[in-house]
């Protein structure tokens, strides 16, 4: 069952690869060459540094550690969404931040207690990889929202003074444009459920199969990971449109974007 | 209910303040007229009086007390902004009238009925427009009584209007200014931002001119 190990001999023999990118790229003078090598390189070391880190994290096997790892991805996540959804006016990361790492913790541990069943749930093997899974792909959840609710917010500022000038709390005259958002954000992640398997083959789905799983054990972990971004998208979308609709108004229900 | 502003500025960033040193005061029964050259701030003024806007410099004061601990939503309700431009809402002019009784603020108010907002529409030179017809179909003209007509439903203490005849032609004007008299006879206060002459209303008028340093009251 052991999938065959990869020596070193193996890797450097990889490097032919690269070479055939680099060797197109003098030939036809598309100067990618410099970058080519860089990004070779940062390649190498970025995954090893990661191995070993997760080699030690797995070795020490204490939960603290475990989620200090999953801690530190999320916060990455956060600073890409903050990245994509620059905003002169409202500052997005610290709310983006700790709702993700509320519901993606959430998400996460029912996922690895409730439905796989490892034990104890913070397992390493288990926990890091399906976090990982979930913030990488709620963070493009939740950019889209943000970004959809930010425009909307300042797009259709007249019609949300409008019902602010009849009575409406901030609630009541951003609830469609928060819906819309929630909804944007949500979308990818749905359209994902029709398309998997016929489109594409889910890289864990492969990795699984790579590594020995039966192909048909390695589905029933993807249909999990399918079910589980679903939630943890919908759940991320919801929580941070809610803090940072929040954040877009005075506690006297004034709208602060331009 | 009483509005008052003191000494009040605005300005944004770190410009030269729009305006500043404005007191103005509007009670039941007060009809007030605010004119000025265009850019001069007269919307912004109307903005703080349902705070929109918080001033920059003085102070907003309701009743006599001020507004910075008062609920907003409260104020907005009981003293209701009519833009410039009036944004209709997707859905027939019948979802748009009664919308804004569905917020939390008037859960004790009953939604007009058919036959009411009928009248009220006609009140208003609107009789081509039917209750189904969709809002997104109506002309600016038309869009600017639905707006109006939305915020008298709701009864207001006091009614803030910015430019609520810019669109509109003889008659409709007329019809406008009636019912802007007649919500300020039945008690409330009206203020009425404008750049054009209204000299049809029979009411006293307070005419006021917005200037820089302040707001002066015109004969």
């Amino acid at each position: 069952m052991n999938p065959i190990a990869i020596g070193p001999g193996q890797l450097l023999l990889c490097l032919l690869f690269v070479a055939i990118a680099g060797g197109a790229s003098l030939a036809l003078g598309l100067r990618l060459e410099r970058d080519l090598l860089w990004g070779t390189l940062r390649t190498f070391a970025q995954l090893f540094l990661v191995g070993y880190v997760l080699d030690s994290v797995f070795a020490i096997d204490k939960p603290l550690l475990v989620l200090l790892v999953f801690a530190f991805m999320v916060f990455w996540a956060a600073h890409a969404v903050r990245g994509r959804v620059k905003d002169p006016q409202v500052t997005i990361f610290v709310p983006t931040f700790v709702s993700m790492i509320i519901s993606y913790l959430a998400v996460t541990i029912l996922v690895t207690a409730v439905v796989v069943q490892v034990d104890p749930w913070w397992s390493p093997q288990y926990f890091i990889p399906l976090g990982g899974m979930i913030a990488g792909n709620s963070m493009n959840a939740i950019s889209l929202c943000l970004e959809r609710l930010l425009t909307g917010l300042r797009e259709r500022r007249e019609g949300i003074e409008q019902s602010l000038s009849l009575g409406a709390n901030y609630r009541e005259a951003t609830a469609d444009l928060l819906a819309d958002a929630i909804r944007a954000g949500m979308i990818p992640s749905i359209n994902a459920l029709m398309t998997v398997g016929l489109v594409s083959l889910p890289g864990m789905m492969t990795g699984q199969i790579l590594a020995g799983v039966a192909p048909v054990s390695a589905v029933k972990y993807q249909i999990v990971v399918m079910l589980m971004l679903v939630a943890s998208t919908a759940i991320g979308a919801v929580v941070v449109a809610w803090v940072v609709r929040r954040r877009c108004f005075t506690p006297a229900q004034q709208l602060i974007l331009q | 209910m009483r509005l008052e502003l003191q000494s009040v500025g605005l300005s944004f960033g770190s410009n030269e303040p729009q305006f500043e040193d404005v007191d103005l005061s509007v009670e039941g029964g007060d009809l007030v007229i605010i004119e000025g050259p265009s850019g001069c701030g007269k919307s912004n003024l109307l903005r703080l009086l349902n705070r929109l806007h918080e001033p920059t410099t003085g102070q907003l004061l309701i009743d006599g007390a001020s507004a910075v601990d008062s609920d907003t939503v409260n104020l907005r309700r009981r003293a209701i902004l009519v833009a410039q431009t009036p944004t209709v809402r997707q859905g027939t002019v019948r979802d748009n009238l009664c919308w804004p009784f569905t917020f939390r603020v008037n859960r004790r108010w009953t939604r007009p009925t058919d036959d009411m907002l009928r009248r009220r529409l006609d009140g208003l030179l609107l009789q081509e427009v039917a209750l189904d017809d969709e809002s997104r179909t109506l002309s600016v003209g038309q869009r600017q009584r639905l707006a109006l007509l939305g915020a008298l439903l709701l009864e207001p203490e006091i009614l803030l209007c910015d430019e609520p005849t810019a669109s509109l032609d003889g008659a409709s004007r007329a019809a406008v200014e009636t019912q802007l008299e007649t919500r300020c006879t039945a008690g409330a206060g009206v203020v009425v931002v404008t750049h054009q002459d209204i000299t049809t209303f029979s009411t006293t008028v307070r005419r006021t001119r917005l200037h820089r340093h302040g707001l002066q009251e015109t004969a």
